[in-house]
Parts: C-alpha cells; structure tokens; sequence
C-alpha cells in the first residue's frame, strides 16, 4: 500500500507524489484525526457496501477514541438488498453510544431502468405500506427535516429524486463534514481527477479529498485507497460484510462487477439477474413491488434487450429501431424529454444505438450520457473503399 | 526481469536456476492456456489462466499466497494494447507483492512501442504507468532479448480477368450493404476471393496456414490450430496482429512465405504486415540502442 501525497507544483494540477512514510491506512487515521479536531458535527454516508463499511468503522474508531458522537447517515431507498439492510443495522450498532443514527425512510423517486410503464418507483409511498419491501424502521427519520418552501429540486421533470434529498438533508446542517467512501484510486482516472483537481481550504490547509458544498465540505478520506486495501481493512479488523460480495465472489464476478447499490437503476439493474439465486425472498418483494422485474431477471444481460448490442432482426437500422421506440413510447408525458435532447444530437447509426439505450433503459435524466460524434465506421468505410 | 523470445526450455532452466538460489517455494504461472509451458521444477507449480486471472476467487487466493518466497512468471501475457486492462491490473497487484518475477514474452509489441510499456510496467511496479514509451526510462528494468528477426517472402499469384471483374463488383456489394456490419469484414470477405484463385497454386509437398480450413485440404491448418513448431507458407494472413504474433510464438517461425495474389486486397494486407514487420524492428532497435 502506498500513499499518494499531493505537493506544489509548477503547474496549476497538483502532482501526485508517492512516499513510503505512510501506507494509505495511516494516512486515512491522520485524515480522521484532522477531521475531528477541525469540525465539531460529522456525518458519516453509509450506503452498507464496502468502501462505506470501513470508513464508518475508522470514523467510529476515532469517535470512540475521543468520546464523541457522530452522525451515521443512510439514504434508504427502499428497493435494496436485505442484506444490505442488515449491513446498515450492523455498523449502526457497532459503536452505539457514539453513533447518531440518521436512517432516512422518507418519500423520494428513484429512477426505475426496468420498467418504461413504471418509469419511476417512489420510495415509500403514502398509502402503499403493503407493498413496501419492508416495513419502516421504528428510529427511522420517516418525515422531512426541511419545510416544503426551502426544498429544492434539481430537475422538475424527474421530480424529488436521491441527489435532491442528499442536498436539503445536507443543508439543514451548517458547517458539518459529511464523510463519503468514495475510492478514485486505481479504478477511474475521471473520478480522481474531479477528486484532487479542486483543494478546498480547511484549517489552514489545503485538502485535496474533499469540496465545499455551501456552508458544509464533502471529505473522501479513502479516495486513494484501492479495493484490496478495502478487503484488508476489512479482514485485519474483522469487520462484518455484506454476504453479496460472498454470492458474488462464488459467482466469479469479475472485480469491477462486484457492487452492492440499489437494484434498480439504470447502472444496477443487471444485479437483478442474479437476485432471486443470491436473496430469493427479496426478489419476490421486488416483484411485487414494481413492474418489468421479471423481464429484466430474464433478458438483464441480453445484448439484443437492455444492453443494447445488438439490433433486433426486424429493423435495418438504430435510427429506425430508435423512431419506433419514441413512437410507441408508454410514458407520453415524458417522451418529449428524449425528443427534444436528440434534436441536438448528430444523426448516426453510432448515436442512434445510444438513444436507444437510454429508450429501453428509461433514461430521461440523461445518467447514461450519449457519446454525440460522428460514427467511427463511417470514416473506416471510405478508408476501405479507397484502399481495397 | 522481461525476457524476449525465448523458448520454454530456456525458460525453465531460467527458473529453475532462480528458484533454487532463492529458495523459492512456489511458482505461479500465469499463462493464457496455449502457451501454458509445463514446466519441471523442484517446487509446487501452480498455473493461472489468463481469462482466470480477473476473477475473485483467484485474486484474492493469489494476493494472499503471493509472497517473497513465492516465483510469479508472466508468460506471454501481452494480449491487448489498452494499457489499463483489468487483467493487466490485477497482474500488477500480484506483481507487487513479491520480488521474484519473470516477465516472458515473444515479441516485444503487438502493433507499436507503446505496447511494450505493459510489460515494463510489469517490471517496474507502475511508477512510469503514466508515461510513454521513452528510451531513458529503459535502464528502470533489466531486458534480455533474443531477437526474432521476421523476414518475408512473397509467392505471386496471378489471377484472371473475371476474377478481378468479381472482386470489384463484391467490393461494391460489399461497401453498399455494409449497414451495421463491422467494416472490417470488407476486408476479410475480399480476401475469401483471392483465397479461391490461391488455391490452385497450393503445392501438395507444402504446409500452409490459412484462416480456416474452408477447402478441407490437408495440408493446410488453421491458426488456431497450429500447436507446435514448423514451417508453413501463409496462405493468407490475419486480420488481427495478435492472431498471427500467437502464431509465429507457437511455430517459432521467422521465414514467412505468403501467398500474394493481384488483388488489391492480398497487397493491403502484405503491406500492412510489411509495415508491422518494421515496427518490430524498430521495436528492438529502440529496446537494444
């Protein structure tokens, strides 16, 4: 394990320098250290994964350290797994008398990728207590902490979706750290850079893992830990994990498929395939709960479905298998959505075949961002015409 | 340490030397599985395929057993250009957990000099994994090479004024129904057309190597099928490099005659490899100054 430290340099980007003084566990315990000594509220994300796991366990190892108290804060969205649920108990109950438990059970729309009938799932919705997954927790923050006036909303089409409560929870705090276990080493140079391009001022130093967010900074203490520094944490401390990593371990995923998140949306939805072998009850909730999860058990994976590969046989091209799917669209309240972006973009068979992936995937908010430049082919044909 | 071009018996004595003067307990071998050497050692081997390397229930196994008293051989392991590969990654997680590491590959590249940096990167731990192929940075890893040196040699084939007549209007055919086909079957469907006319010209005393064996002759094997050393006449190449690099591994053949008819497809691929041919050389001009 090796510790990257930032310096000054004779460029505006901050170099990355490595130093054998300290592996990124004892550079995770400094960054905690400076943490408490220069906030007196902290908040730690928990999301029941493994990145999040460890990092509440070395927040709490501090807090206890030094006696205090802080906040452990899970945004629950209702459609998860039960172990996941069972993750969030644990660490909750792990150091008890230091721990605020901020479980957040509240209205809120989620994306759902698999159905376009049901292109949204609110999460514990007023007067569908039956067909909740489960049951709210009784210690669960059931309401809103902020007034209807003050609550904002990012896109008015999507509704109060996740990333909006996360704002107007974070802003009924003033002058908090919100600890998130966010890892951008060894897995996506993008994310490292968006991580360490802005420093942000705290205490007369410049932190590279962290942003100001109004009045409150979002601190990634293990943004340079790697994912098997991640499973040793784990291991050395004798931490408890989430038993999909176990499933999905004997399963052969490969590394980078090994995620624990929500189960519908429309990065995750493939984890629905394997869900009735890995939590069969919870599987049969969820299809209780919403539409299309059946299909998407069936066809997840399928390159002619939702990944979108490869065209269906019935049409000769992207750009008309595309019109069709605009056309015969169910949601005719939010099909205009899609219209009106792909009037911006280029006409190709290479962007026509991303459209329809955001079109079976639902995706309205644009989370799956179209590559819009012209089609490679197009330029290897002429060059094979030419040549040959 | 990387050592280019060499043979398994060279690479087993080399192992076995190394194990035996650092006491090494085990080896690990990580291969895809055609060029899976079996080695003879004095001590446990245990071999990792390739496609097995990424998945969990070997790396974290590996990440734990992988220690300095371990021998981890990369064998052959430079199969794909992208630099960030998983597969290259968990390599160099393994990689990082022991001093004891042999790097063996073939050739140094698969198209360009960049490709060497994988298995430099290998070698140096990744401190340079930021940084293009460069000669300074060359003295951060020790090299040995054997060099291959590729010479070609072209076998014209004459072909007829209807056959040309058939390969432009293909051709045509070909570029105006592409729709959403890969563009790179243009090339590989022309050449079906010239293989029809190389045919004739397939003398019965020789071995050659083809795509695939679609005339049922023989004495023609496939790429894929080829398992040992010989020499064989190429009866048309490959579309991809790394196809024809793990050829020219399992033959060990360097003298590559190909079958070359006037079709303008047979000279774009014949030039492409020429072209390739010089990279290589570069390649070992830029390796051994």
């Amino acid at each position: 394990m090796i510790v990257i430290k930032h310096g000054e340099s004779d460029w505006s980007m901050p170099i990355q320098r490595y130093s054998r003084r300290l592996n990124v566990l004892e550079a995770t315990r400094e960054r905690m250290v400076f943490i408490f000594d220069s906030f007196e509220q902290i908040i730690v994300s928990i999301s029941g994964g493994k990145d999040s796991t460890c990092m509440a366990h070395l927040a709490l190892s501090e807090a206890q350290r030094r006696g205090r108290k802080i906040g452990l804060h899970f945004l629950d969205e209702e459609v998860v797994y039960e172990s996941t649920v069972e993750q969030i108990e644990y660490l909750m109950g792990l150091f008890p008398e230091n721990v605020a438990k901020i479980w957040l059970q509240i209205e809120f729309r989620l994306t759902n990728a698999t159905s376009v009938e049901d292109g949204q799932l609110i999460c514990w919705e007023a007067g569908k207590h039956k067909l909740w997954m489960r049951p709210k927790k009784p210690y669960a923050i059931q309401h809103r902490m902020w007034s209807e006036e003050s609550q904002t909303v990012r896109n008015k089409n999507k509704g109060f979706g996740f990333y909006d409560v996360i704002e107007n929870f974070e802003r009924c705090y003033n002058g908090a750290a919100f600890l998130v276990g966010l890892r951008a080493a060894g897995e996506s140079p993008n994310r490292w850079r968006a991580v360490v391009k802005n420093p942000v001022h705290i205490a007369d130093r410049d932190v590279y893992w962290g942003t100001k967010k109004d009045k409150n900074y979002s601190l990634y203490p293990i943004y340079d830990w790697n994912f098997h520094d991640v499973w040793k944490y784990v291991y050395d401390e004798g931490l408890r994990y989430s038993k999909v990593y176990d499933w999905q371990f004997r399963k052969g995923y490969s590394i980078n498929q090994m995620r624990v998140s929500s189960l519908i949306h429309e990065r995750a939805f493939k984890s629905i395939c394997d869900l009735p072998e890995f939590e069969p009850k919870t599987y049969n909730r969820l299809c209780k709960r919403i539409k299309g999860i059946a299909l998407v058990q069936e066809t997840g994976k399928s390159a002619k479905l939702f990944a979108c590969r490869k065209l269906p046989k019935n049409y000769r091209s992207w750009i008309a298998f595309r019109d069709f799917l605009i056309q015969t669209h169910p949601d005719q309240e939010r099909v205009h959505l899609f219209v009106e972006r792909y009037q911006r973009h280029l006409t190709n068979e290479y962007v026509a075949r991303q459209q329809c992936r955001q079109l079976l995937l639902n995706d309205y908010e644009n989370n799956l961002p179209i590559d819009n430049k012209p089609d490679p082919r197009e330029a290897l044909i002429q060059y094979y015409d030419e040549v040959l | 340490m990387i050592a280019l071009g060499l043979t398994a018996v060279e690479k087993e004595v080399m192992i076995a030397e190394y194990c035996q003067e650092h006491s090494i307990r085990k080896v690990f071998v990580l291969s895809p599985i055609r060029f899976r050497p079996l080695f003879e050692l004095p001590c446990e081997v245990e071999y990792i395929e390739w496609a097995e390397i990424i998945m969990y229930k070997f790396f974290y196994r590996l990440l734990q057993e992988i220690n300095n008293y371990t021998l981890l051989v990369i064998n052959e392991c430079l199969r794909i250009q992208d630099r960030n590969d998983l597969t290259y990654n968990c390599i160099r997680h393994f990689l990082n957990q022991t001093k004891n590491q042999f790097v063996f590959q073939y050739l140094p590249i698969i198209d360009s000099i960049d490709d060497f940096m994988i298995l430099f990167d290998f070698d140096t731990r990744s401190k340079w994994k930021r940084d293009a192929f460069c000669g300074a940075l060359l003295r951060e890893c020790e090299i040995e090479i054997k060099r291959v040196n590729v010479s070609w040699r072209e076998v014209r084939v004459e072909t007829n004024a209807a056959t040309t007549k058939t390969y432009a209007r293909e051709k045509r055919r070909l570029i105006d129904d592409i729709r959403l086909r890969d563009p790179h079957t243009i090339p590989r469907n022309l050449y079906l057309i010239s293989g029809k006319e190389k045919v004739k010209s397939i003398e019965i005393e020789s071995q050659y190597v083809g795509r695939n064996n679609r005339f049922g002759l023989d004495n023609m094997r496939t790429y894929r099928d080829i398992s040992g050393t010989g020499q064989y006449v190429v009866f048309e190449l490959c579309h991809n490099f790394i196809d024809f690099i793990d050829f020219m591994s399992v033959s060990r053949q360097v003298e590559i005659p190909v079958m070359v008819s006037d079709l303008k497809v047979d000279q774009w691929y014949y030039d492409r490899y020429q072209a390739w041919g010089k990279r290589l050389v570069d390649a070992y001009s830029a390796l051994q100054p």
